[in-house]
């Protein structure tokens, strides 16, 4: 076992401690929300947000209310191209900031996997532009070849959408699966024996390659992890075989698979003034705008995850089976997001209601 | 090591946000309304009338695809499909208006709507639907309070500036109010639209987002 003396381990204790609590707070309000929404129609007015959620809506509403009015002018005035680029840039950051279920489920699974910080960007910005690439594929085969009716459109994004969540419980369940069984083995191994032998067998068996790194600086140790294709543990290796990207790209397909409502309608308007290309490149700048923001929560749950380890690693036994149990947790609500999400208990867009 | 425990809790609270975000919206759809409250000779409210304009973008979305004679122009007739797709999906939502009768919530108060169309205007490139919610009993209380709103927030609505609702063959005792949302954000709305300047939906989800008309028949 890792030696704990020293001021740097004491923090490391403090830290994840926090680390640990945050992320039941985190699932304890994942869980509040959905619950939140599960009423009856016409039922209770949601709470009204204020302070900082209600400032983002009311920031992400401005910014997506003016991408109309920059079209529309764009169209006599070739500058206001640059303002419709900034303002999609800046509402695709404060819509990633929002509402959309990406930034969770991808902070979940990250949380449920190992992950390097670099894993986690290159997953956010994969499933942003598969966003922003289905949107556009969309708009330009059901609106400009096809000519289809918002209906149509509609219909489509529907099915498209349900196809989505259906893939995140799979992820889900696959994720949950793998880490609860994790779990069990790591209450077996707890339970049969003196904690401190197992734990040390359970370190070892778990994740050999912290071991190098013991001595290193802590935040080294997170940029000397591989960033692609590293095998962590041997459960979802057996499941998804060493390729990183593989796994990954489940991930991917299930965030990202979905188009998001603002960019069609900001595409189909842009199409409407003529401007189809102002459109996609609007679409494009969104999608990196709301990159940079999962991005930015996907750098923090790796960071959160790493805590949680070292603090693990401080504990014998008890502390990989806390290790475990966070991981199972995390998997379970990517599957508890997707299923919410497939029953519609938990919508994050909606494309009409006309 | 203060920089990275600092950084860790910004972190995790951002978490916590990012979670809680996934239940919340922000509207895709604004709804410029005005309102008539229908009466009875014998001085019942029979139903309500709504007409509700769409914001361009949504309107150019909603006539995708749509063929006319003209082009960039729709009549009644052209509209008429698309009118029909949008009452029977609004009923799904129970169209979003909800009543009170004396304090009371009604619930199921309304039939089917009638007297449905989309009318456009080409110069504003605008949709708006016309449509009459009947009902189901005629309606005589001392207090009528009706609420305009969507409880998810996919879709924003917010009264015309000029004269939002009206009594049509009330009695003469009787009168009508609106409350109207407090929308700190709605000044900025309107440097930034000016095409929907007359709207008053309101732009982010402030304090309240009610759109509630009181009708008082002493």
């Amino acid at each position: 076992m890792p030696v704990t003396d020293g001021v740097a381990a004491r923090w490391m204790r403090r830290l994840a401690t926090v680390a640990l609590i945050a992320v039941l707070v985190l699932a304890a309000s994942a869980l509040a929300s959905a619950w939140a929404q599960v009423g009856p129609l016409g039922g209770p007015r949601p709470p009204p947000a204020d302070g900082m959620v209600g400032w983002l809506f009311a920031q992400q509403a401005l910014f997506y209310r003016s991408l109309a009015g920059s079209i529309r002018a764009a169209k006599t005035d070739g500058s206001a191209y640059w303002g419709l680029i900034g303002i999609s840039f800046l509402y695709g950051i404060f819509h990633a900031a929002g509402p959309g279920h990406g930034k969770a489920v991808i902070s979940s699974y990250l949380l449920a996997n190992e992950e390097t910080w670099r894993r986690g960007i290159a997953l956010s910005f994969a499933s942003a532009l598969l966003q922003a690439l289905t949107a556009i594929v969309l708009v330009a085969v059901a609106a400009l070849l096809i000519g289809a009716t918002a209906k149509m459109m509609g219909d489509t994004v529907r099915a498209i959408e349900v196809a989505s969540y259906a893939l995140i419980v799979l992820l889900g369940a696959r994720l949950f699966w793998v880490k609860g069984r994790g779990f069990l083995h790591a209450l077996h191994a707890m339970r049969s024996g003196s904690p401190n032998a197992h734990g040390d067998g359970q370190a070892h068996s778990y994740n050999g390659h912290t071991h190098d790194h013991h001595h290193a600086h802590e935040h080294d140790e997170e940029e000397s992890a591989l960033p692609w294709g590293h095998a962590h543990g041997p459960q979802p290796q057996e499941l998804a075989g060493p390729g990183g990207w593989h796994r990954g790209l489940s991930a991917i397909v299930a965030v990202g698979l979905r188009p998001c409502s603002g960019a069609i309608l900001v595409l189909v308007f842009a199409l409407a003034q003529g401007l189809f290309w102002a459109g996609v490149a609007s679409t494009l700048v969104m999608g990196l705008g709301t990159a940079i923001t999962v991005a930015a929560i996907a750098t923090l749950a790796v960071g959160a995850k790493a805590a949680a380890k070292r603090f693990a690693a401080t504990r014998a036994g008890y502390g990989s089976l806390v290790l475990r149990g966070l991981e199972a947790v995390a998997a379970l609500m990517v599957m508890a997001l997707g299923v919410l999400l497939l029953t519609g208990y938990l919508a994050s867009e909606r494309l009409g209601a006309f | 090591m203060p920089y990275r425990f600092v950084l860790l809790i910004a972190g995790l609270a951002s978490l916590v946000i990012a979670a809680a975000g996934a239940a919340e919206a922000h509207p895709h759809v604004w709804v410029t309304m005005t309102e008539e409250l229908l009466y009875a000779p014998d001085g019942t409210v029979t139903g309500v009338r709504h007409a509700w304009t769409f914001d361009d973008m949504y309107s150019a979305f909603a006539i995708q695809g749509l063929e006319s004679k003209t082009p960039g122009v729709f009549t009644h007739e052209e509209l008429k499909p698309l009118a029909q797709v949008n009452v029977e999906s609004l009923k799904e939502y129970a169209y979003f208006t909800y009543a009170k009768l004396d304090g009371k919530r009604q619930k199921d108060a309304f039939l089917d709507p009638v007297d449905y169309f989309l009318d456009y205007d080409a110069k504003q490139a605008v949709l708006t639907l016309h449509f009459t919610l009947p009902f189901k009993a005629p309606v005589k209380a001392k207090a009528l309070e009706l609420e305009v709103y969507d409880p998810e927030f996919f879709i924003a609505f917010g009264f015309a500036e000029r004269d939002p609702v009206r009594l049509v063959s009330a009695p003469a005792a009787c009168q009508a109010s609106v409350e109207k949302p407090r929308d700190d954000n709605f000044p900025a709305t309107l440097r930034l639209n000016k095409v929907f300047a007359s709207s008053e939906a309101n732009i982010g989800m402030g304090a309240s987002f009610a759109n509630r008309i009181w009708v008082k028949c002493p």
